[in-house]
């Protein structure tokens, strides 16, 4: 069984790095998604699929937890390694409220690192796997080492409000990026994001958009990673991005490259405050 | 055509950036020896675009590389504002005004609407430059409009889009006449000549000037279902 199902305790109020206090309890994702609809009863975004709504309890999503924590804690990989000594920027194996308060910048890189950056980093430098090795390299499927490994480590932070740190100027600087890359029109269609997610209760086809300037629907937008329904698998942050600039017919956007950190910066910070659905269940 | 200046532009703005940043330009991956808080967002937003490796090598459908690909041309620039804050000022509403006038190529002669049927089909279709992990084969499968992702032409169809405005009955209340033609023949090509830093996109170069007049013919043509709604 899943641990946090069994023991959700209530957690006090934590004080978040910037001295700005931030909702750490942990939440069932069910609970968190009832709660925003409830606060946005005329949101044609949070409320576009009674189907999805229905299956919430039953996200397949929740399937990958127990992989996810076995591959946690197993020992793997040519160094024989557990990611127990992970720092996601809560100190090592910190796992509690380390997702929502990503990006960050990591002393030991030097860098602003989103989570998928930061997990393959621990598991080549901590349990030595390289790029060739499908552990790292396949990133997408719900049987993928990445995706269950990602779905366990976000749970432990469902409910926890949004709090990517921007202390560091490189944080700043990454998340002003993000939101410049966001407006920025280009590609062979002249398209920026907000050409679809500018507006409320827009729609592509059959999906409704959900709009940036709205932060209890952004929330829901960004809370990957999310079962997919109509893919049949759990998706991440990363492969959102990859599907959207893909319709935006920009160029083809590879894996753990600054780009990706610069628009999850800007994306989790327009979220801030609102709690997170890990893992969600979209279209 | 491709929508596109010179690359020359976009040279010009990795040099400032790294001036700005007090060093040469980052060689391969070095992005880590540039001090990224000494830029400005929009030099940062240029330099993690253009020097940091983040796009697959790969020749576009259009030609070219992805560097062509994500430079930006005039028109592209003067665009890349939050819209739902800033309105969009008169003086750059007409200068984008007249960079579309100037790259619009009108036909010669008077236009000639295509075949409805074949309009329908690639007003209906979002194939098309498309690349990354799962590339667009425009030699095996003509690129689409897309006109449905964000109109309703034909409500009783499929699912489509409302990011721009519903174009049922479109013909059916204007007509038909050789004026008619000439604008909806811009709007198509492109659409900032009316609609300066609209959403949409430009798509001459993008379309063949056959496949538009099928388009048009969709949009224009008595017999066209979208006239008969
Ligand atoms: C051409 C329109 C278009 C553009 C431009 C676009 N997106 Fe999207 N985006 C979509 C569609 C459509 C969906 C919903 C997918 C679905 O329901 O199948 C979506 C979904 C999303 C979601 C998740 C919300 C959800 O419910 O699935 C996020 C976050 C997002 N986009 C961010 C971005 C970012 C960041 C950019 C710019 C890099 C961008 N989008 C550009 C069309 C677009
Ligand atoms: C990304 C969304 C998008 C796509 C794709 C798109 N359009 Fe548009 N279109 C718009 C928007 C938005 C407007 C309204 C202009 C504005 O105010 O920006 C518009 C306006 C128009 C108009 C002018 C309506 C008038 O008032 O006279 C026509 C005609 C039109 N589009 C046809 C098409 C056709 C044909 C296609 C496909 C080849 C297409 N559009 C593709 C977004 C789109």
């Amino acid at each position: 069984m899943f641990k946090k199902a069994l023991l959700a305790l209530p957690v006090a109020m934590a004080v978040g790095v910037a001295g700005t206090a931030a909702q750490a309890e942990w939440q069932d994702p069910n609970d968190v998604l009832q709660m925003l609809l409830e606060a946005q009863p005329d949101s044609k975004y949070l409320h576009q699929s009674e189907m999805n709504i229905m299956m919430m309890p039953d996200n397949p999503a929740l399937w990958l937890l127990d992989d996810g924590e076995r591959l946690f804690y197993e020992e793997r990989g040519p160094n024989n390694a557990s990611l127990e000594s992970c720092d996601f920027g809560k100190g090592e194996g910190v796992l509690d409220g380390a997702y929502v308060e990503l990006p960050r910048y990591f002393e030991d890189t030097g860098k602003v690192m989103d989570f998928e950056m930061r997990l393959v980093h621990c598991m080549k430098e901590i349990q030595g796997f390289t790029s060739d090795d499908s552990a790292v390299s396949q990133r997408h499927g719900s049987g993928s080492d990445i995706m269950r490994l990602t779905t366990y480590i976000a749970h432990q932070s469902s409910g926890y409000e949004w709090n990517p740190p921007l202390d560091h100027p490189k944080e700043k600087a990454m998340r002003d990026a993000g939101e410049v890359l966001f407006f920025r029109r280009g590609g062979a269609m002249d398209f920026n994001c907000a050409a679809c997610h500018g507006a409320s209760g827009k729609q592509i086809r059959a999906s409704v958009l959900p709009e940036m300037r709205n932060s209890q629907e952004w929330t829901k937008a960004v809370s990957w990673p999310a079962h997919r329904a109509g893919q049949d698998n759990v998706r991440s942050q990363n492969h959102r991005i990859r599907g959207c600039v893909w319709q935006m017919r920009h160029a083809g956007i590879l894996p753990d490259t600054p780009v990706n950190t610069a628009l999850i910066s800007y994306w989790n910070d327009a979220a801030r405050g609102e709690p997170a659905i890990l893992p969600d269940l979209k279209r | 055509m491709f929508n596109k200046n010179t690359v020359a532009a976009g040279v010009a703005a990795f040099a400032s950036v790294a001036l700005a940043a007090g060093c040469a330009v980052a060689d391969g991956n070095k992005a880590d020896d540039v001090d990224i808080t000494a830029m400005s967002a929009e030099e940062l937003a240029e330099h993690l675009i253009f020097e940091t490796n983040s796009w697959r090598d790969q020749e576009m459908q259009e030609g070219g590389t992805w560097r062509d690909r994500m430079t930006q041309d005039d028109i592209q620039k003067a665009c890349s504002f939050d819209s739902t804050r800033n309105d969009l000022d008169g003086e750059t509403a007409g200068q984008v005004v007249a960079l579309a006038r100037e790259q619009y190529e009108a036909p010669e002669g008077d236009i000639e609407l295509g075949d409805w049927r074949k309009g329908a089909e690639l007003a209906d279709s979002g194939y098309g430059y498309r690349i990354g992990h799962n590339v667009d084969d425009h030699g095996t499968r003509e690129a689409g409009g897309n006109c449905y992702n964000c109109h309703v032409m034909d409500s009783s169809v499929s699912v489509q889009g409302t990011i721009g405005p519903n174009l049922e009955n479109y013909g059916a209340q204007r007509g038909d006449s050789q004026e008619i033609r000439q604008y909806v023949h811009q709007v198509i090509s492109n659409p900032h000549q009316y609609f300066p830093c609209t959403q949409m996109p430009r798509f001459q170069g993008l379309l063949t000037e056959e496949q538009i007049s099928h388009i048009m013919a969709y949009l224009l043509d008595p017999e066209s279902p979208v006239n008969n709604r």
